[in-house]
C-alpha cells in the first residue's frame, strides 16, 4: 500500500455529486422539452412537474455551481504558458509518452473544463432565470432563450467527456469523488506541483 | 316603414340621413352592404363621420339641425334640372292639385305661412285648403302649369333653397352637396330606385315631422314610394317600437291608428261621422272611410257582451281627452312638475334618464305620492328620490318596485320596422319571482275590479265592464298566468255571429270563429277586433286556427326578399305598403326587373285552374283593377281620402311644405333665410322670461358656443338600463364621452380621454373627451361652428361607484316638435370644459 | 380534411363589436372593468378573457375624406406557428385537422416562450399563467357550426370556410393579394385589405423571430450532435487510444 493522501474535502465531494446529478437532471429535462420526450410522463407524471423540477433543480444547480467557486477558481484561474503546453500536447491524452508540464491540484483541462462549465452556467442559469419570470420584453426572452440553448449545447458536450476522462479514461481518477483520497505517487504523477507545494 | 330591411338589397341609391345604421341597427347594414355589392351608391349626410359614413360612396357633413335645408336644396335640384318621374307626379300624387288663391307662402310673409296667429303660436289653415269643384273633388291641372297647383307652388317655394344659400345654412362643402343632390335624383328615373332611411337624427327636432315630409316629397318626386329598394323608412330604435305604435302606445291613439276621442266627440255617431274622411272620388279607395267598422270591433274587443247597441258598444266608457289638449311626454313632465299627477306607473322605461330635460323628470317625480317602477332592474327613476342633488329627507314620494320578466322569459309577438309581426317563444322560465308584463297588469286589473265592485266609485263602469277573459283556469297560487294565445286571437277579432255579405248574402264567418282579415270586420257589432291591423294574424285555415306570427317558411317567389310566408306583416301581409305605385296606371310595373306587383289580365287561379285578371307578387293595396280602369280602377294611396300622395300637406301643424328654420338653441342670431328664426308653430315652455326656471334656454349666447347633439352606441341600449349591468358590454363603452374635433381641442387645449364637463342652460354632465377627426367645424354663413356629440346611455345609479356618469339628457332642453312633441335632443348649445381633478 | 379559415373583410365590417361580445358569450370570457381612453375601442389590448378584439384605427386625410377602420385581432392560425415551434410541452398547443391552432390548458406549462415567439403579439396567460386565445372554435367546427363571431357578424366582414374557396371568393372581388395566403405558410386568419397592410397596423411580412428560426433549424439539431458527438468521441478515444496507464508515464520518466 503506498501513502495515500487528501485530494478533496467532503463537502467538495457531496457538492460534486450535487452539481453533477442536477445537471443531469437539468440536461435530461431540457432534451424532454426540445424533443417532447413525453416517455418522462411515465417518470414525472406530467409536463408541468417536470417544468417545476427544472425550475427549482435549476435553483439547485446554481447554488452547488456557485459553491465550487471559491475551491476551483482561483486555481483555474492561475493560467501560465506551462498551461499552453500541456494543451498543445493534448494532455497527454492523443499521443501516449509525451512529456507533459507539471500539473497542479487541477490539470490544465480541468481548469479550462471549470472555467466553461461556470461560463455556461452562469449564463444558463441567468437566462434560465429569465425565461422563468418572463418579463415583458420579447427581444430579453428570445435573446434568454437563445443563449439557454447555446449553453446547454456546451453542456450536452462537456458532460460525456468529462465523465469519460474521470472515469474509464483515467483509471483512478474515479476514487476521488468517492473516497477523497489518491495514492501519493498517483498524484505525483499528475498533480506534481500541488504534490510538491503539499511537501512530499 | 313603407318597406321593410331586406328591401335595402334592391335599392340602386341609399340615403342615409338622420340615421346611423351601422351603429344603431347593425343587422340592417347586412342588406345595405349586399345593395352596395350590386352596385348600388350610398350616401351619408351626417354631422359626424359615423360608422356608416365608413361605407359611403359620398359622405356629406351639415350641421345638426339644418336637414329642411339640405333637402330644399334637393327639390330645387330636381325640379330645376327636371329630373322628377312625370308621370308618376302627375298621376299619383296631389301634384295637379290647386291650391287656395289665398295661401301665402314663406318668401312672401318672411318665413311664415298664411293664417299664422303669434299669441298662441298656431296657424289658421283655412286659406292652406284646395279649391274645389262642383263635386267637392280638388281642382286639377294635368298640366302642371297654374301658378296655384302645387306643383308650382313647390317650385316656388324652393326657389329660395339655393345651392349657395343651402351651404351657407348647412356648412356642407357645396361639391359633396351637389354629388349627393345628384346621385339620389338619378333614381326619378323609372329603372332606378331610391331608400331614404331616418331615425332620431330628423325626428328628434323642433322640425322633426317636417324634415321627412321633406323626404317625402323628395321621394313622391322621384316615383320612390311603392317599389322595391324605395320607400321612407324610420329605423325604429327599439325592436318592438312599430308594434307599440301600432297598439296605442301615444296618447292620442287608440289600437291601430284610431283616433283618442275628445271631449266634444259625445258619441259613437259624432266619433264617426267626424273622424271618418269622406272622398267623393269613385277611384279613391279611402281606406279610413272603414273607421266606423274598426272602432266598433274594437269596443266590442274591449267591453265584449257589454257592448251593445243600445248603449253605444260602450263608446262613453272610452277615456276622452279635452278638446285641444296635449298630453305628450314633455307635457305629462311638466304638469307632474306642477304636482297635478297623485301616482305614476313608469312601465319599461327610464325616465330620470330617458326624458329630455331629465332634471325637470327628475324633479317632477319628487311631486308624486306614489311612482310604480316596473322594470328589469331597479334604475334612476326608481331610485330618483336618492339621486345626485336631491336629499331624500324632503321627498315624499313612496315608491314601488316591480321587477319585470324580460323578453326571453315570456312568448308573444313583436313588431319590427318592415311592419312583421313575429311570434317569439319562451326561452327560459322567469327567474327571481319576476313576472311577464301581462301577468301584472291582469293582476292590477282584477284587484282593481274588484275594488270598483266592492266600493263602488266615481266611474266605475269603463273598468267593470272590462272584458278580461285571458286567465288560464285552474289554481296558480298568488299571481295568475294568462293564455297569451288568447290574447293574441283577441287581436285578430271574432265573428261574434253568424256574418253575410251584404250584397251577395254569402255567409262570410261563422259565429265563434276567428276573423279572416279586416276586410270582414263589420260596424253593426257582430265582429270584434281589438286592432283591425293585425286582423288576419291569428286566424282559420282548414278550419283549425293558425297563428301567422309563427310562420317560418323560407321561399321568396319574388326575388325581391320578401318573404310572404316568414311570420305576417300588416296590412293582410303587405310587405311593402302603396305598392299600387309601383306600377304604371295599367298594372305594368315601371320596373319589370323589380316587379313588386304586376296586373296579369290572365292569372291562373290556383283553385279552378282558369285564367282570371288579377294581380301577382306582393299582396296589392287592395283586389282592384289598375287606376286606367275607367270602371273599377283605384288610386294607389288608399290609406290617403284622396287617393294620392302628398306633396303638399296641409294637415300638419307648421306649414304645408318644409320650412328651414333653427332649432331652438342655435348658433346664429338669425334665419339666414327668413325673419323666422326658430318654427313658429311650436310651444315654448319658457319665452321672454316667462315659463318655469328648469324649462330656460340659451341661443346665441356666449356662454353656451357649441352645438351638441345626443346619439346612441351599438354597446347600450337606451338609457343603458339592460346593457350597463352586462360587463361584456360595459367593458367596451364603459363612461360618457363628448365627441370634439381635432380643431375645438386644439383651441381648448383638450387631450384625448381628458375628463371633462358638459353644460348646457339646464345642467351638466362629466364626460371623457374623444378628440376625434370624426367632427369638423362647420362654415356657417362665414363663421366657424363647431359641434359636439355625446351618447346618452349612461346613469348615475349603475356602475355603482358613478364611473359612467350621468345621462346626456341633463343636457337636453324642453320642447318638442309641433306636430308630434318629439323633444328636440339632436340639436342644442352647450359649452365644455376640463372637469378639475 | 380541408383547412379551414376566416376570411376578415374590413371595407365590410362596421366596428357594431357583436364578434367580439359572441367570442366572450361561447368562451364565457369575464367582462373587465375598463376606462374610456378617448376612443371607441376598448379593452385597450387582447387579455386572457379577450380573444378576439376590434381595432379602431383613425386615418385622417387632407385630401379625401377620412378612414375609420375596424380591424379583427386575434390568432392567425398560422400553418408555420411559432408558438408551436417554441412550446416545450408536447400536447399543450396542437393543430385541429381543420387547420386551427388549439391549445390545452392542462398541458400547458405555463413558460410564456409562446408569447415571444408570435409573429402577431396573440397569447396571452390567464391567472393560473396558462395560455388563452382564439381557438378559432374548433369545439363548434367539430360540431359541424362555425365560429361563433363569423356566425354573429352581420355584414360577413368575418367569413368561415374552406380556406380555398375563400380565397379564391376574395380574389374573385378584386383582392389580388390576399394577406395571409402565403405568410408564415399561410395564415388561418385572411385578411381582403385594399391597402398594404401597414394601413391597417399590420406587418407587410409577418415573420417568426429569427432567433427562434436559427434555434430550431441550428440549436436544436446540434444539442442532438453535440452530445452523441461527445460520446462517440470519447468511445473512439477508448477504443483507439485507449486509457491512461500509470505504467506507461512510468517509463516517460
Amino acid at each position: 500500500m503506498s501513502k495515500m493522501i487528501r485530494k478533496a474535502s467532503t463537502f467538495e465531494i457531496v457538492n460534486h455529486w450535487i452539481l453533477a446529478v442536477s445537471c443531469i437532471f437539468l440536461v435530461v429535462s431540457g432534451f424532454a422539452f426540445l424533443f417532447h420526450l413525453e416517455q418522462l410522463n411515465t417518470v414525472f407524471g406530467s409536463f408541468i412537474t417536470l417544468k417545476n423540477l427544472h425550475n427549482w433543480v435549476g435553483v439547485v444547480f446554481v447554488v452547488s455551481l456557485l459553491a465550487t467557486v471559491s475551491h476551483y477558481l482561483p486555481v483555474a484561474l492561475n493560467l501560465s504558458s506551462e498551461d499552453l503546453v500541456w494543451l498543445s500536447k493534448g494532455g497527454g491524452y492523443i499521443v501516449k509518452n509525451v512529456k507533459l508540464p507539471e500539473q497542479d491540484i487541477i490539470n490544465s483541462g480541468q481548469k479550462l473544463y471549470y472555467l466553461a462549465i461556470l461560463g455556461a452556467g452562469v449564463l444558463i442559469s441567468i437566462s434560465g432565470f429569465i425565461i422563468w419570470i418572463a418579463p415583458g420584453s420579447r427581444t430579453l426572452v428570445l435573446i434568454s432563450h437563445l443563449l439557454h440553448n447555446l449553453s446547454f449545447i456546451v453542456f450536452v458536450m462537456a458532460i460525456p467527456i468529462h465523465a469519460y476522462l474521470a472515469s474509464i479514461a483515467n483509471p483512478g481518477t474515479f476514487r476521488i469523488m468517492v473516497q477523497g483520497t489518491v495514492p501519493l505517487e498517483w498524484a505525483r504523477k499528475r498533480h506534481g506541483k500541488w504534490v510538491k507545494r503539499l511537501g512530499y | 316603414m313603407t318597406n321593410h330591411w331586406i328591401d335595402f338589397k334592391n335599392a340602386n341609391v341609399i340615403l342615409v340621413m338622420g340615421s346611423n345604421p351601422a351603429e344603431n341597427h347593425p343587422i340592417s347594414m347586412k342588406w345595405i352592404m349586399r345593395a352596395k355589392e350590386r352596385g348600388a351608391k350610398l350616401l351619408v349626410v351626417d354631422p359626424r363621420f359615423t360608422k356608416t359614413a365608413t361605407k359611403a360612396d359620398v359622405y356629406a357633413s351639415l350641421r345638426s339641425g339644418t336637414d329642411i335645408a339640405f333637402l330644399g336644396g334637393m327639390i330645387k335640384y330636381i325640379l330645376d334640372n327636371n329630373l322628377y318621374f312625370k308621370e308618376y307626379v302627375a298621376k299619383y300624387t296631389n301634384a295637379t292639385y290647386l291650391v287656395n288663391p289665398d295661401f301665402k307662402m314663406p318668401g312672401e310673409l318672411n318665413g311664415l305661412f298664411s293664417g299664422y296667429d303669434e299669441k298662441s303660436r298656431k296657424y289658421d289653415k283655412k286659406t292652406w285648403s284646395f279649391q274645389l269643384d262642383e263635386n267637392g273633388l280638388p281642382k286639377q291641372d294635368p298640366t302642371l302649369k297654374d301658378p296655384n297647383c302645387v306643383f308650382q307652388l313647390l317650385k316656388k317655394h324652393y326657389s329660395r333653397y339655393t345651392i349657395d344659400k343651402v351651404v351657407d345654412i348647412t356648412g356642407t362643402d357645396k361639391n359633396k352637396l351637389l354629388e349627393v343632390y345628384k346621385a339620389y335624383a338619378s333614381t326619378g328615373r323609372p329603372n332606378m330606385s331610391g331608400t331614404e332611411l331616418y331615425a332620431m337624427g330628423w325626428t328628434q327636432h323642433t322640425v322633426g315631422t317636417q324634415n321627412i315630409r321633406a323626404m317625402c316629397i323628395i321621394q313622391l318626386l322621384l316615383g320612390n314610394i311603392g317599389i322595391a329598394g324605395g320607400g321612407i323608412n324610420a329605423m325604429r330604435g327599439e325592436s318592438n317600437v312599430q308594434g307599440s305604435t301600432d297598439y296605442g302606445l301615444l296618447f292620442h291613439i287608440l289600437p291601430a291608428y284610431l283616433p283618442v276621442p275628445n271631449a266634444a266627440l259625445t258619441d259613437l255617431s259624432t266619433y264617426k261621422e267626424k273622424t271618418t274622411p269622406k272622398s267623393k272620388d269613385p277611384k279613391s279607395v279611402n281606406w279610413w272611410s272603414n273607421r266606423g267598422k274598426y272602432i266598433t270591433s274594437y269596443l266590442k274587443a274591449i267591453y265584449g257582451n257589454k257592448a251593445t247597441k243600445e248603449n253605444d258598444f260602450g263608446y262613453a266608457w272610452l277615456p276622452k281627452l279635452d278638446v285641444g289638449m296635449n298630453a305628450s311626454w314633455l307635457n305629462l313632465f311638466d304638469k307632474m312638475l306642477e304636482g297635478k299627477f297623485e301616482g305614476f306607473f313608469a312601465w319599461g322605461q327610464n325616465p330620470a334618464c330617458s326624458g329630455a330635460n331629465s332634471n325637470k323628470t327628475r324633479k317632477a317625480m319628487s311631486k308624486l305620492k306614489w311612482m310604480v317602477n316596473v322594470n328589469l332592474f331597479d334604475n334612476e327613476t326608481g331610485s330618483f328620490w336618492r339621486g345626485p342633488g336631491l336629499n331624500p329627507k324632503d321627498i315624499q314620494t313612496e315608491v314601488f318596485f316591480l321587477p319585470c320578466a324580460s323578453s326571453v322569459e315570456k312568448e308573444g309577438s313583436i313588431s319590427n320596422s318592415g311592419r312583421w309581426a313575429q311570434w317569439r317563444y319562451k326561452a327560459v322560465e322567469p327567474i327571481g319571482g319576476t313576472l311577464p308584463d301581462g301577468e301584472m297588469i291582469n293582476e292590477l286589473q282584477k284587484r282593481v275590479k274588484s275594488l270598483y265592485q266592492k266600493e263602488g266609485g266615481k266611474f266605475p263602469a269603463p273598468i267593470i265592464n272590462l272584458a278580461w277573459d285571458y286567465e288560464i283556469p285552474g289554481g296558480h297560487g298568488q299571481f295568475s298566468k294568462i293564455d297569451i294565445h288568447k290574447v293574441a286571437k283577441e287581436i285578430n277579432g271574432y265573428y261574434l255571429q253568424d256574418v253575410y255579405d251584404k250584397k251577395t248574402g254569402k255567409l262570410i264567418g261563422k259565429k265563434g270563429d276567428l276573423c279572416t282579415n279586416f276586410v270582414t270586420l263589420q260596424d253593426d257589432g257582430s265582429t270584434s277586433s281589438g286592432n283591425w291591423l293585425y286582423s288576419g294574424s291569428y286566424t282559420l285555415k282548414d278550419g283549425k286556427p293558425v297563428n301567422m306570427m309563427a310562420r317560418r317558411k323560407k321561399g321568396d317567389p319574388t326575388g325581391l326578399g320578401m318573404f310572404p310566408e316568414w311570420s305576417w306583416c300588416w296590412p293582410v301581409n303587405r310587405r311593402i305598403l302603396y305598392n299600387r305605385a309601383s306600377v304604371n296606371p295599367d298594372g305594368q310595373p315601371w320596373n319589370p326587373k323589380k316587379t313588386v306587383i304586376k296586373w296579369d289580365p290572365n292569372k291562373i287561379d290556383p283553385a279552378t285552374k282558369k285564367g282570371t285578371p288579377g294581380w301577382v307578387g306582393d299582396v296589392p293595396d287592395g283586389p282592384a283593377p289598375p287606376m286606367s280602369d275607367e270602371k273599377n280602377g283605384k288610386y294607389p294611396f288608399i290609406m290617403k281620402t284622396d287617393g294620392k300622395g302628398s306633396i303638399y300637406g296641409p294637415g300638419l301643424a307648421d306649414g304645408p311644405f318644409p320650412e328651414h328654420y333653427e332649432a331652438l338653441e342655435c348658433p346664429l342670431q338669425e334665419n339666414i333665410l327668413s325673419k323666422q328664426r326658430i318654427n313658429p308653430a311650436t310651444k315654448l315652455f319658457h319665452d321672454k322670461g316667462k315659463g318655469k326656471d328648469e324649462d330656460v334656454f340659451y341661443s346665441c349666447d356666449m356662454r353656451y358656443p357649441y352645438v351638441a347633439s345626443t346619439y346612441r352606441v351599438t354597446e347600450h341600449w337606451q338609457t343603458g338600463l339592460m346593457t350597463r349591468h352586462l360587463s361584456w358590454l360595459l367593458e367596451m363603452q364603459p363612461q360618457q364621452f363628448v365627441e370634439v374635433s381635432m380643431e375645438l381641442a386644439k383651441e381648448k387645449d383638450i387631450k384625448n380621454g381628458d375628463k371633462m364637463i358638459v353644460k348646457s342652460a339646464r345642467g351638466q354632465v362629466n364626460a371623457i373627451a374623444i378628440v376625434t377627426n370624426r367632427f369638423k367645424p362647420f362654415k356657417v354663413a362665414g363663421s366657424t361652428i363647431h359641434q359636439v356629440g355625446l351618447p346618452w346611455h349612461f346613469g348615475w345609479q349603475f356602475p355603482e361607484d358613478g364611473s359612467g356618469f350621468d345621462s346626456a339628457n341633463l343636457l337636453t332642453p324642453t320642447i318638442g316638435d309641433p306636430n308630434t312633441m318629439i323633444p328636440e335632443s339632436k340639436a342644442f348649445m352647450v359649452n365644455i370644459e376640463k372637469a378639475r381633478g | 380534411m380541408k383547412r379551414k379559415a376566416l376570411l376578415i373583410s374590413p371595407e365590410l365590417c362596421i366596428g357594431c363589436r357583436a364578434c367580439q361580445v359572441a367570442c366572450k358569450s361561447w368562451n364565457q370570457l369575464d367582462g373587465t372593468r375598463t376606462n374610456n381612453r378617448g376612443t371607441f375601442e376598448n379593452p385597450p389590448d387582447l387579455t386572457p378573457a379577450l380573444y378576439n378584439k376590434i381595432r379602431f384605427v383613425e386615418v385622417p386625410s387632407e385630401k379625401d375624406d377620412m378612414r375609420w377602420l375596424f380591424v379583427s385581432q386575434r390568432c392567425m392560425h398560422c400553418d408555420d406557428a411559432g408558438c408551436m415551434k417554441i412550446c416545450p410541452s408536447p400536447g399543450a398547443l396542437y393543430r385541429t385537422k381543420e387547420g386551427a391552432v388549439v391549445f390545452d390548458k392542462d398541458k400547458c406549462i405555463g413558460c410564456k416562450l409562446c408569447v415571444a415567439a408570435c409573429p402577431f403579439d396573440v397569447p396571452r396567460y390567464d391567472k393560473n399563467d396558462k395560455i388563452s386565445k382564439c381557438t378559432l372554435c374548433a369545439d363548434r367546427i367539430a360540431e359541424n357550426l362555425e365560429p361563433l363571431c363569423a356566425k354573429t357578424c352581420p355584414t360577413g366582414a368575418i367569413k368561415f370556410g374552406d380556406r380555398d374557396e375563400l380565397i379564391a371568393e376574395a380574389q374573385k372581388a378584386g383582392y389580388q393579394k390576399v394577406y395571409g395566403q402565403n405568410d408564415l405558410g399561410g395564415l388561418g386568419a385572411l385578411y381582403a385589405f385594399k391597402e398594404p397592410p401597414k394601413f391597417y397596423g399590420m406587418d407587410d411580412k409577418p415573420q417568426i423571430p429569427d432567433s427562434v428560426i436559427f434555434w430550431h433549424k441550428v440549436l436544436k439539431p446540434l444539442a442532438v450532435i453535440g452530445l452523441g458527438g461527445a460520446v462517440a468521441a470519447s468511445l473512439l478515444h477508448y477504443a483507439v487510444v485507449g486509457p491512461k496507464k500509470d505504467k506507461e508515464e512510468n517509463n516517460d520518466e
